[in-house]
């Protein structure tokens, strides 16, 4: 038995775990839909009369899971799984080549499970979601540049519409998170790694899963819906629709995952001495985000769950004519919907706010109200969801609780303008690209947030419901204050991520060119969406023309600025100036570590004897 | 499960703590669908939409009927005695009893089997068909998730009684602990789900 324990297991020769990447993740994964695809077509028996249209459905599900069963598998999430079973667990060598050691760049087309690994492999696909996400944005504008529309298809463009829609929600869910809260969350406590590596490459692989079943719907109908793939409405769609409940059921397992492991390396591996009020506030608002998610997703993974029974099954839980219920699908979809919205900001101001007293050289302006803002969003999130069902005719009786629930959420999310406001406040701005981004968050989060309170509010809601006004508030707060704390987090974190620092006047070109491209674009959408504009509609009244005119021009000054962007990474990342340690001069502990950065971060971990802050005394 | 990824050791009562935190945070997830599942439930009865909830009788079909939930109570009563053993073994470890260890994560095992092979049995010899109304949607719904939450526990189950036999479990029982963690969620969802089917 003992033997069992002690040989060890990477004999000469390559083993399993050696053999396995994203070559063997994807040809498994073809293969096992290609193979489950034919059988199905051969073997399930046609549709009954009573049971129409489900056989296609049902093999394209089956096609999906087995492509995401096979890439698991090629991929190598089922080893450490099947280890334990068998009593071999992996041996220290074999965990240091998961970890990538002297591996190069393959490592990052592997099964590993180093964190900093991890964290430049979500930055990396966040970037190809947006890339994409921003195409999908430019074609929904070019159609709409023209009231009459017809450039697209209107079924292409409906689409379109809820591609772009859902792709752009992971999308932003991840960007924080994902990169920074892999990559830099775990150096900033002071630990060597996450709590469960393995975990945390499953996260990531999990979503490069995900995305194959969201593109193959493209080519069987597309997502018709829009993001939010109401029932009944979702049950009636084209086959496409399938890949969209694939989609989210495989995002909502890596949601899980990544969320337990961050909060538990948050909660257990935080350095010696770093209390709660000496943890970094980034680090609250990282654990804020994935702890909300956590209970909120899988609401969401049910809800998609009976999506494909009624579909492929003729189950009614969304269909009235068995004595389902399309309100059901409302009420589990906003469950997840709003506390998703938080999921997106808190993190993304979180970054702001710890980027705040490095560039006043100042403390952050009371903590504790910054923590208590976190709490107060992330608690009172939950109890908001049905402001999205005002006009469903849903419980008209509780309308009023939840426009009361609605808008108590602006006084967190006050106090977190505060803190940021205090800590700006007579400082001596060091004047860079991320700092010029708290003002821009706090501009467009203010119209945001303002124009939030008019649809939190039930008559206005009963005027504004399903307008262009409700897209253009909702791109004020994700992309307006999500995207640009995201956006600055690249830009202050990027010389740790590299060991490059990232080009100083291609930021701020590209800073000004997105923003300036932004508020145009969706001024001109608040415009036409006060008059009446539809949203999700492929063409409009000819009254709305300039409007969507303006919008349009804004968008593609935004794509110029997001290609500049793009252009900085790439360029910076191969040649820009090498970064010292600490180029910002900061006291998180990310910034202790060399460049490039050991495997294990800390040869000695480190003892924490003050918060991060200490610029000072806040003068008044 | 190993966390142990690196050179530095660390206490195995960290790691151990550490596991535990893990699965608890993904039991949060779980239980937030297991309770969504009992919302479905009781909002898509309280509503009966179009008195389809358990549909009338037709010219073609008979009324529809609801199953007892007898099934149901003995999957959760047989998951009680997995867990029972396996308190059991956890006990014997504990005691530094090995036999008992070994022996209780057996029966734990063979227990999680019958469960699943029951759940099978329910589903599978249902006299319903998918569109037999509201109901019928949530009983394939409630007994096709248990019957996945069974299938882990037999991995789960049998990972733990391999690694009792192997003497993994000698100097220390923090898995064989966490183990237990999520029989107990076995046995509680299980019974979620009988409860909710006692009240067709
Ligand atoms: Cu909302």
């Amino acid at each position: 038995m003992t033997t069992l324990m002690s040989k060890p297991v990477s004999a000469p020769g390559k083993s399993v775990i050696e053999r396995l990447n994203i070559v063997t993740a994807v040809v498994l994964g073809a293969v096992s839909a290609f193979v489950v695809w034919r059988l199905a077509l051969q073997f399930l028996p046609a549709d009954t009369e009573v049971r129409l249209f489900t056989r296609e459905d049902k093999i394209t599900l089956l096609s999906m899971v087995a492509w995401f069963i096979g890439f698991m598998t090629g991929i190598g999430a089922l080893v450490g799984p099947f280890r334990w079973v068998m009593g071999k667990d992996l041996s220290h060598d074999e965990n240091m080549f998961l970890a990538g050691k002297d591996m190069g760049v393959n490592r990052y087309f592997r099964y590993t499970t180093d964190h900093k690994v991890v964290g430049i492999q979500y930055l990396v696909i966040t970037m190809v979601i947006f890339g994409i996400g921003g195409i999908l944005a430019m074609l929904i504008r070019t159609n709409l540049g023209t009231p009459e529309g017809g450039w697209i298809h209107p079924q292409a463009y409906n689409s379109i519409v809820g591609t772009h829609g859902i792709i752009m929600i992971v999308g932003t869910i991840i960007m924080v998170t994902g990169p920074f809260g892999n990559f830099i969350m775990p150096i900033m406590i002071g630990a060597r790694d996450m709590a469960f590596p393995r975990l945390n490459a499953l996260s990531f692989w999990l979503i490069v899963a995900a995305a194959i079943p969201l593109i193959w719907a493209q080519f069987i109908g597309g997502i018709s819906t829009g993001w939010s793939a109401y029932n009944p409405l979702a049950g009636q769609a084209p086959l496409g629709m399938n890949g969209y409940i694939m989609f989210i059921c495989i995002f909502a397992i890596s949601t899980m995952v990544a969320g337990a492991n961050i909060t538990t390396t948050i909660v257990r591996m935080r350095a010696n001495g770093m209390t709660w009020n000496r943890t970094p506030i980034f680090i609250y608002g990282t654990m804020a985000s994935v702890a909300l998610a956590l209970p909120a997703f899988p609401v969401f993974f049910l809800s998609q769950v009976m999506s494909a029974m009624d579909r492929a099954l003729d189950t009614s839980f969304y269909n009235t004519a068995g004595g389902g219920s399309g309100w059901l699908y409302e009420n589990l979809f906003w469950i997840m919907g709003h506390p998703e919205v938080y999921v997106i900001l808190i993190p993304a101001v979180a970054a702001l706010m710890e980027m705040a007293p490095v560039f006043t050289r100042r403390p952050l302006f009371s903590f504790n109200v910054a923590v208590m803002g976190i709490a107060g969003i992330s608690g009172l999130s939950v109890l908001v969801w049905a402001h999205h069902m005002y006009i469903s005719g849903w419980a008209p009786l509780l309308n009023a609780p939840f426009m009361l629930t609605t808008e108590l959420i602006s006084i967190p999310t006050g106090m977190l303008f505060l803190v940021l406001v205090g800590t700006l406040w007579r400082g001596r701005l060091w004047m860079t690209m991320p700092t010029m981004s708290i003002f821009a968050l706090l501009w467009n989060f203010m119209i945001g947030g303002i124009t939030g309170i008019y649809l939190s509010d039930v008559p206005a809601d009963a005027f504004l419901h399903g307008s262009m006004y409700v897209t253009a508030h909702f791109h004020y707060t994700l992309m307006g204050a999500g995207l640009t704390g995201a956006l600055a987090a690249l830009v202050y974190w990027f010389p740790k991520m590299t060991g490059r620092m990232f080009d100083k006047k291609l930021s701020w070109i590209s800073f000004w060119l997105v923003q300036i491209g932004f508020n145009v674009a969706f001024i001109g959408m608040f415009t036409v969406g006060l008059a009446g504009q539809p949203r999700r509609v492929e063409s409009y009244a000819s009254t709305f023309n300039t409007g969507n005119l303006i919008t349009t021009i804004g968008a593609y000054t935004i794509m110029v600025g997001m290609l500049v962007l793009l252009h900085g990474v790439i360029s910076s990342w191969r040649s820009g100036d090498k970064a010292p340690m600490n180029p910002w001069q900061a006291k998180t502990l990310e910034w202790t570590v060399p460049n490039p950065i050991p495997l294990e971060n800390f040869d000695v971990l480190p003892t924490v004897t003050s918060d991060a802050y200490g610029y000072g005394k806040a003068k008044s | 499960m190993s966390v142990e990824t690196h050179a530095h050791h660390e206490d195995p009562d960290v790691v151990g703590s550490r596991n535990r935190l893990g699965v608890i945070l993904i039991l949060v997830a779980d239980v937030a669908f297991a309770l969504s599942m009992v919302f479905v439930y009781f909002y898509l009865r309280g509503q009966n939409v179009n008195d389809m909830w358990l549909p009338a009788a037709t010219e073609e079909r008979g009324a529809i009927e609801p199953l007892s939930s007898g099934p149901a109570w003995t999957v959760t009563a047989i998951a009680a005695f997995g867990l029972l053993a396996h308190l059991y073994a956890l006990k014997g470890g504990r005691e530094k009893n090995q036999t008992q260890l070994k022996l209780g994560s057996l029966v734990a095992m063979v227990a999680s089997v019958v469960a699943l092979v029951m759940q099978f049995n329910t589903i599978a010899n249902a006299p319903f068909t998918f569109s037999d109304g509201a109901y019928v949607s949530c009983f394939y719904l409630f007994t096709i998730m248990n019957f996945v939450h069974l299938a882990l526990t037999v991995f789960i189950s049998l990972g733990n009684w391999n690694r009792a036999r192997l003497g993994l479990y000698v100097s220390n029982l923090w898995m064989v602990d966490i183990v237990r963690i999520w029989w107990i969620w076995m046995v509680v969802s299980s019974l979620l789900g009988a409860f909710s089917l006692s009240y067709p």
